[in-house]
């Protein structure tokens, strides 16, 4: 079976989801549920092969690099849970057709990128990305038009920047095939290296989210979906590091063009400490976790950008981890939007008590997104930060601690602000926990997490193997150990082992010693200086808590690239209304317009005639 | 590794930590009495503190994370403890010495404090809440110079590991504190931050937040944190003199440059009133910050 079958089978499944749940939504359910299993049953048993199309003179080709298929994996898997995840989440909503069909639409979409051996296959099923995309984000309709057209118009611009890309490069190689494409890359000129990189890269920036094209991120992963965010945010925001990746290392690594990767590193160190400071001030947790997905993927950038053998092994490993603890997150806000109603700081605490598997499953993955041992997201960090030191990033080394450092912050905030805390009564008492097939896809995804923190070489094998299609042969990988270009080595089994046995150790002794006199009691139940506090007392401090950090850094605060746009776009549309006075649509106006216009015929022809 | 050996000498380490950062603390509460003019407690009171705290007949707890909260401190206290060289080229206190490294250490230590924050999160205290967002922010602020000076150091030496360091030290006969002097000052003038003693305690601050954090622990939950804070602080001093003071011969010395070095933020805090959390941040990305920047400097370029 060729490749492009699986594609056409998704876009085929697509629809007949969509007539399907004209008939009956039970009977879409099930054609939601049978691609959810059937797309990682078929990947990851099928064997991959070469497909040439022939249309109009131009050949597409389709297949799978090993580079691609190390994204198709976390695609498939983190789409496929997903969809599961949807069933119930989506259950009280409507238009569910057109919802699933546009999801799978953008999966088949993902799939082909990741397919395409030319450029011009990779901008069609781009587009298909993109446009299913923005059909969900303006999903909610009329309310979400201003960030549907946000995410649109900056869609649009990368998707110019591409095409001109792709025209230039056909002029200059004479085809659109990428690996020729890269082959023939050191005989251009300098400017058009220059411009066809950058063209590129704009492209595929716009997707990653790198400032200053992050504009329309925050709005349209709040906007859309959660179960569709998971993906919108752990996958196909991926699809532009997939391309950054090849430009950054294919392009300027290996084509002797460093200083543009330093370029790329730079502008993801910065994207990773100013989106975190801003998702530490959201009071809406999606907000939140939005900045936060832009922060993680100026990391992924910083390591890319470098184009050293360790750091872009961290790049291609924080990219796939943060789609799995990122689409864990987006999961979590879902079942507490789908439980509660409500996203907000301001109206929520305490669900511990009534989401206690919820909660877990969010400690997880906030564990690996903080980067602390001994879950995996540590391998990710230890590994890039290794690669800095080692390769004289010393500076840039100091911009990523800042940004990890005031990521405990928004942490802290998500998990303390949603599930602890003050617990009310009022605000709990018709809150359950999440139906299983909910907790299923986020309960393995977390079980990964914990798995890779001590057996990372479970995801390091595919990719090595994609590390070769980026020009660098025989990584060298170890289960659970990691070394960096100096010969310093971190074995991870002794490190989390000791952990663990000593927590445990200490876990029984605290809970066996005086086990019968130890009292549970509740969150009204607290030291306040001696007044007792009333049921109807809410002490929750979870709004605003950061003040006095945000006193600190309120000099770089004050600077916003929107106000940037929103000028531009002002000037613009300045200059248009200038126009259509003109046009104002009184019939005197334009009677007095035919009589300057005779007036100047008359006075014209006198003179010419 | 034998398991019996690697038990005796972690369980050694552990309870020599434990019983040096006692005695520390003790003679804290003795300088600190003196300073102020009156006779203070014994030394040895903070064993008797432990031992009735864990004694206590009656504990309260509100839940699942408060529960495990000093659990994650000390097992952080403990790990980190065996991953750092206790004295020079020891054939016993070996421990985890050669299996991790700098990187590893500096987020292994921050471990216990999220573990902490969310115990002290879940018992609904107002004042633990605020203690933890001005701990965590104060965090941002002397973590930055600490890592300048450590990112100093492993560029100037080429390695990322404690003992590659002390190596450093033991072949050249000079300490790393008179060799990279400006990363010295940004390291030291960043330890008063993790100690958290005046003019830096505002996580705990008595008189505004009732001891913070800590505020919903007691009994046997109290007792564990104060048996952590004691490894912690024995942990942070030896770490400091490992990188910077050579590390030690033997175990006298090792108590002697510990104790001196420990002097540094106590006698600090005795005659510094209390920052404001942003006067906080803003001091540590001020001079610290500068001298941090010079370490670097100095190590890339000379």
């Amino acid at each position: 079976m060729s490749n492009l079958v699986i594609i056409l089978a998704i876009f085929g499944w697509a629809i007949l989801t969509y007539l399907a749940f004209k008939i009956n939504k039970t009977l879409g359910n099930v054609f939601v549920g049978v691609l959810a299993l059937a797309l990682p049953a078929y990947f990851f048993t099928y064997t991959p092969s070469d497909y040439t199309v022939s249309v109009m003179g131009m050949s597409l080709q389709f297949g799978f690099t090993s580079f691609a298929s190390l994204f198709a994996m976390l695609v498939v898997v983190l789409s496929s849970f997903a969809l599961l995840y949807s069933i119930p989440y989506m259950n009280k909503k409507d238009r569910l057709g057109w919802f699933y069909m546009n999801f799978m639409f953008s999966v088949g979409g993902m799939m082909g990128i990741l397919m395409s051996k030319d450029l011009v296959s990779l901008f069609i099923f781009w587009e298909i990305m993109t446009w299913s995309s923005y059909l969900i984000v303006i999903y909610q309709g009329k309310k979400v038009n201003k960030v549907g057209l946000k995410y649109m118009i900056f869609s649009a611009i990368g998707a110019y920047a591409m095409l001109m890309a792709i025209v230039l490069i056909n002029k200059w190689s004479g085809n659109v095939n990428i690996e020729q494409f890269f082959a023939s890359f050191p005989n251009y000129s300098s400017a058009a290296k220059l411009l066809s990189s950058l063209l590129l890269l704009t492209g595929f920036g716009v997707k990653s989210a790198l400032m200053p094209l992050h504009v329309w991120a925050p709005g349209a992963y709040t906007k859309s979906p959660m179960s569709y965010t998971a993906v919108f945010s752990g996958a196909l925001s991926k699809m532009g590091i997939y391309g950054m990746a090849l430009v950054a290392v294919n392009l300027y690594v290996h084509s002797n063009m460093p200083i543009m990767g330093e370029v790329i590193a730079w502008a993801g160190a910065i994207t990773a400490v100013l989106a975190t400071f801003w998702a530490i001030f959201q009071n809406d947790i999606r907000k939140l976790l939005a900045y936060s997905s832009i922060g993680q993927l100026g990391y992924i950038a910083v390591g890319l950008g470098i184009g050293t053998e360790l750091s872009v092994f961290a790049g291609l490993y924080l990219a796939i981890l943060h789609g799995l603890f990122k689409g864990v997150l987006w999961m979590v806000v879902g079942a507490i939007e789908h439980r509660t109603g409500k996203t907000d700081f301001r109206d929520i605490s305490g669900l511990i008590k009534k989401m206690p598997f919820t909660f877990f499953v969010a400690l997880v993955a906030i564990i690996a997104l903080a980067g602390m041992p001994p879950l995996s997201g540590f391998v990710g960090k230890w590994m890039l930060y290794e690669s800095m030191i080692t390769s004289n990033h010393f500076i840039m080394v100091l911009f990523i601690f800042l940004s990890s450092t005031a990521a405990f912050l928004y942490c802290f905030h998500f998990l303390y602000g949603l599930f602890l805390g003050q617990q009310e009564d009022e605000f709990l008492k018709d809150v359950k926990e999440v139906p299983v097939l909910m907790m299923i896809p986020m309960g393995l995804i977390s079980l990964s997490l914990i798995a890779f923190g001590t057996f990372p070489g479970l995801i390091f094998k595919p990719i090595a193997q994609a590390m070769s299609t980026l020009g660098f042969e025989n990584v060298t990988w170890r289960m659970s150990s990691l070394t960096n270009a100096w010969g310093n080595s971190m074995f991870l089994k002794p490190a989390n082992f000791m952990f663990m046995a000593v927590f445990v150790f200490f876990l029984i002794i605290i809970t066996v010693v005086n086990h019968k006199k130890t009292k549970k009691v509740g969150t009204k139940d607290i030291a306040n200086g001696g007044e007792p506090i009333r049921d109807e007392d809410n002490l929750h401090y979870s709004v605003d808590i950061y003040r006095p950090f945000y006193r600190v850094i309120s000099p770089i605060m004050k600077y916003k690239v929107e106000t940037f746009y929103k000028r531009i776009s002002k000037g613009i549309e300045e200059f248009f209304q200038f126009f259509r006075r003109i046009y104002s649509g009184n019939g005197q106006t334009y009677a007095l317009y035919v009589v300057i216009f005779l007036t100047a015929l008359l006075i014209l022809s006198s003179t010419i005639f | 590794m034998d398991i019996g050996r690697f038990l005796l000498t972690s369980i050694t380490t552990t309870a020599l930590a434990f019983v040096v950062g006692m005695f520390y603390a003790g003679f804290r509460r003795k300088i600190t009495a003196r300073v102020q003019n009156r006779v203070g407690p014994p030394v040895y009171q903070n064993f008797i503190d432990v031992v009735k705290l864990w004694s206590k007949k009656s504990n309260i707890t509100h839940g699942v994370m408060q529960h495990l909260a000093p659990l994650w401190q000390i097992a952080t206290s403990i790990t980190t403890l065996m991953f750092i060289p206790i004295l020079v080229d020891s054939t016993f206190f070996v421990n985890l010495t050669f299996k991790g490294d700098l990187i590893f250490l500096l987020y292994l230590m921050v471990v216990g404090s999220l573990g902490m924050a969310l115990g002290a999160g879940e018992g609904g205290n107002p004042n633990s809440a605020i203690g933890v967002t001005r701990g965590l922010t104060q965090m941002i602020g002397f973590e930055i110079p600490w890592v300048m000076a450590l990112v100093a150091l492993m560029i100037q030496h080429q390695t990322t590991t404690i003992v590659g360091l002390m190596d450093v030290q033991q072949a050249s006969g000079t300490w790393l504190m008179f060799s990279s002097p400006f990363a010295f000052l940004a390291a030291l003038l960043a330890m008063p931050g993790m100690f958290r003693y005046s003019p830096f305690d505002i996580v705990g601050a008595p008189a505004e937040l009732a001891s913070g954090p800590i505020s919903e622990f007691g009994g046997k939950y109290l007792g564990t944190l104060m048996t952590n804070g004691s490894i912690f602080a024995f942990v942070k001093l030896v770490l400091y003199v490992d990188i910077f003071m050579g590390g030690a011969t033997n175990l006298v010395l090792l108590v002697v440059k510990t104790f001196v070095l420990y002097m540094f933020p106590v006698l600090w805090g005795l005659v510094s009133p209390r920052f404001r959390t942003e006067q906080s941040v803003r001091f540590f990305w001020g001079w610290p910050l500068f001298f941090g920047l010079l370490g670097i400097l100095q190590a890339a370029f000379l």
